[in-house]
């Protein structure tokens, strides 16, 4: 029964939702006050999803009507299910296994190959380029994020997410894996296609990217599922790097406090081209995470 | 996905969020590389040049003041000047000297509208939504002095409308001391935000033989070194009284066409400043003729975008025979094709942003002739049977 409350209710399911839309709103709100806009009230987020929702799904001619219809359902379902494994609220993940930390990061990858193939699904020409440029993001922040992600898991000497989390959260280790950090949080930008890596849906060339062609529901769960991504992904960044998040307070400041930092570097920053965002990975954040990856071994096989 | 050999284009607009207003692009990519560009113009066409030949001389001035939302202030300028000349009469060094004024103060809330535009085409939000909250300063100074924020009308065949006074003095040199401040950050930010840099250094260099060929007017010339200014050049209005230096830049690219607007922007602001210090006084508009006497005249001024060129003539009634409007947007949209092919399709927002193009001011009715050279007209009988046929 309790497996079937963290499911449906609490910690994932309803609330993981509601916490999405919530940072969500966070973001934007943070964003354009740092535009000096006045941005969107506290609703905004739901109110989209809800009219977004009742609105009609327009199918367009050429696709796949079942990949369409299922790939928004995939890429909800993967952000939601790596919730479940993450310390949302500051709780201890709702479940658990050795090595849980590849699979959350699948599960969090799933939505980027869910946005590459519904914009390879359809014939639309900005969709397909906007595809294409999904999946070329994809393979050039995905090795870097996964060795960040990968440092505390090699101190804490565990694959398995709670274990680290409890490992870090006596240990800052922001002061000792700096690189690691930043390349996480940097990482996470390029995943969510936050702005300066946004080229994937740059609206001034390719409209809305792959996601073009989606409308109503498949949108709105699209919506959702970056959200939920959005605080799964500053919940990892935050147990590991920042002392843990063992009670709900400490959870929402850490995690609110990374997210203005995050809101910063969105409003800071010019958009790179897709070429420009390939090579700032490949160039810089992948060798310099390797190279903290390799100290690291090194550090745990002979010293410690 | 196409063929082999088959080109894949990536159609911008009409409608797209890129433009504000509609054109067709249409660019041929290979990946994201753009190989060829084609242009389409012509959804906005208004007819306006037919509509002042309905309408007397007065009426046709509020009419061609509506070619374009943000320079309008330079299209009565232009058309009054011409309508002076061929009745023989001058309007009155203050009026002049107030043509001048709203023109520069126009400029800069063009020039800054363009900065926040061609900014957020490159993904750079934080400098559009400040640019624009800026260029309301300037927005309220127009308001507070002609009575509208944008068409503010300050022109009357013959003159000005509207006198200033000394709190409107105080208004604009304390708005100007504000705005320079703020230009000053802009044009660090455009010389030394290294990611912006990433997206303009270098990008659609255009060089000055290339802009001598392709006609290329206003700031985009002006950035590839070809100094040409019709403030300079032609003084008209009172810019002989208040001489404007040229602001030219040598690298042609993106970042050079930056430079200049921005520089222009603080060279506009010691014109105003010099015309506010030394207003001529005396009357505001001398008497018109109803009735233009017979013949022909062009007229230049010198808009934000560039030369707008008006050809006036009269045939000794009280209504225009003909008008031609030349916006400065329709010789440098040649450049836009050019500039285009060999960039990513990533530039292609900035490289057409870069002219500062305004489609509905350039947009003309197109004669096309087949090989025979015979050209066919639709009468308006046609055009409304066709309407009639296709949205049946």
């Amino acid at each position: 029964m309790s497996a079937v409350i963290a499911l449906v209710i609490f910690p994932g399911g309803v609330c993981i939702l509601l916490a999405g839309m919530l940072y969500e709103w966070f973001d934007r709100k943070l964003v354009a006050r740092f535009q000096d806009r006045i941005g969107p009230r506290w609703f905004q987020p739901l109110a989209d999803t809800v009219k977004l929702l009742a609105k009609e799904e327009v199918v367009p001619d050429g696709v796949n009507g079942q990949l369409f219809f299922v790939l928004p359902v995939i890429a909800l379902a993967g952000a939601m299910t790596a919730a479940l494994y993450v310390p949302v609220f500051g709780l201890a993940p709702s479940f658990s296994f050795s090595g849980d930390l590849i699979a959350t990061i699948y599960m969090l990858s799933l939505l980027t190959l869910c946005m590459g193939l519904a914009g390879a699904n359809t014939l639309n020409r900005f969709s397909l380029l906007g595809a294409t440029r999904t999946l070329t993001q994809l393979f050039s922040y995905e090795a870097p994020f996964l060795l960040a992600l990968l440092g505390p898991a090699i101190v804490a000497g565990s694959w398995r997410i709670s274990a680290i989390a409890d490992y870090a959260a006596d240990h800052w280790l922001i002061l000792t894996q700096p690189i690691g950090f930043a390349v996480a949080l940097i990482g996470l930008m390029g995943k969510l296609e936050l702005p300066p890596f946004d080229a994937p849906e740059a609206e001034t060339e390719i409209v809305a990217g792959a996601l073009t062609e989606y409308s109503g529901r498949g949108l709105a769960l699209f919506h959702l599922g970056k959200g939920v991504e959005l605080v799964v992904g500053l919940t990892l960044v935050a147990a590991f790097y920042l002392g843990g998040v063992a009670n709900p307070l400490a959870f929402f400041v850490k995690t609110l406090v990374i997210l203005l930092g995050l809101a910063g570097l969105q409003a800071l920053f010019t958009r790179l081209r897709i070429e420009q965002t390939v090579g700032l990975w490949w160039r810089y954040g992948a060798l310099l995470v390797l190279v903290q990856f390799l100290a690291l071994i090194v550090w745990e096989g002979w010293v410690a | 996905m196409p063929a082999k050999g088959e080109k894949f284009i990536i159609p911008i607009g009409p409608q797209h969020p890129a433009l504000k207003e509609p054109g067709h692009f249409e660019f041929s990519v290979d990946g994201e590389m753009v190989t060829s560009a084609s242009l389409r113009l012509g959804y906005v066409h208004r007819g306006i040049e037919k509509g002042t030949e309905g309408r007397n001389w007065v009426q046709a001035l509020y009419l061609l003041e509506r070619i374009c939302g943000i320079c309008s202030h330079v299209h009565a300028t232009a058309y009054c000047l011409g309508v002076e000349r061929l009745a023989g009469v001058e309007a009155p060094p203050r009026a002049q000297a107030i043509r001048s004024l709203v023109g520069e103060l126009e400029r800069i809330h063009s020039h800054l509208l363009w900065l926040g535009v061609a900014a957020h085409e490159a993904g750079f939000d934080m400098l559009f939504m400040h640019s624009w909250r800026d260029r309301e300063v300037v927005m309220n100074l127009l308001e507070g002095f002609t009575g509208n924020r944008v068409n503010y009308s300050a022109n009357v065949l013959g003159g000005v409308k509207c006198d200033i006074d000394a709190r409107q003095t105080d208004a604009i040199v304390k708005g100007l001391e504000y705005l320079e401040d703020r230009t000053h950050h802009y044009l660090e930010v455009v010389t030394s935000d290294i990611m912006f840099l990433r997206r303009t250094r270098g990008i659609g260099v255009m060089t000055k033989d290339v802009a001598e060929k392709l006609g290329v007017v206003g700031p985009t010339a002006r950035a590839s070194g070809v100094a040409r200014d019709v403030r300079v050049n032609a003084p008209y209005a009172a810019y002989d009284r208040y001489p404007v230096k040229l602001i030219t830049a040598t690298a042609g690219d993106l970042e050079a066409r930056f430079i200049v607007r921005v520089q222009e922007l603080f060279e506009t602001y010691r014109v105003i400043r010099a015309i506010l210090a030394d207003l001529p006084e005396g009357e505001l508009t001398v008497r018109m003729p109803r009735r233009i006497k017979e013949g022909e005249t062009i007229s230049r001024v010198e808009a934000p975008r560039g030369e707008l060129f008006y050809f006036i003539k009269s045939n000794g009634s009280d209504t225009a025979e003909r008008v031609k409007v030349r916006t400065p947007t329709l010789p440098n949209m040649a450049s836009v094709l050019t500039l285009a092919v060999g960039h990513q399709l990533a530039d292609m927002p900035m490289i057409l942003t870069g002219i500062d193009p305004c489609f509905s001011c350039n947009d003309r009715m197109i004669v096309v002739r087949d090989e025979a050279g015979q050209a066919s007209a639709w009468t308006w009988d046609d055009l409304r049977q066709y309407g009639i046929e296709t949205y049946r």
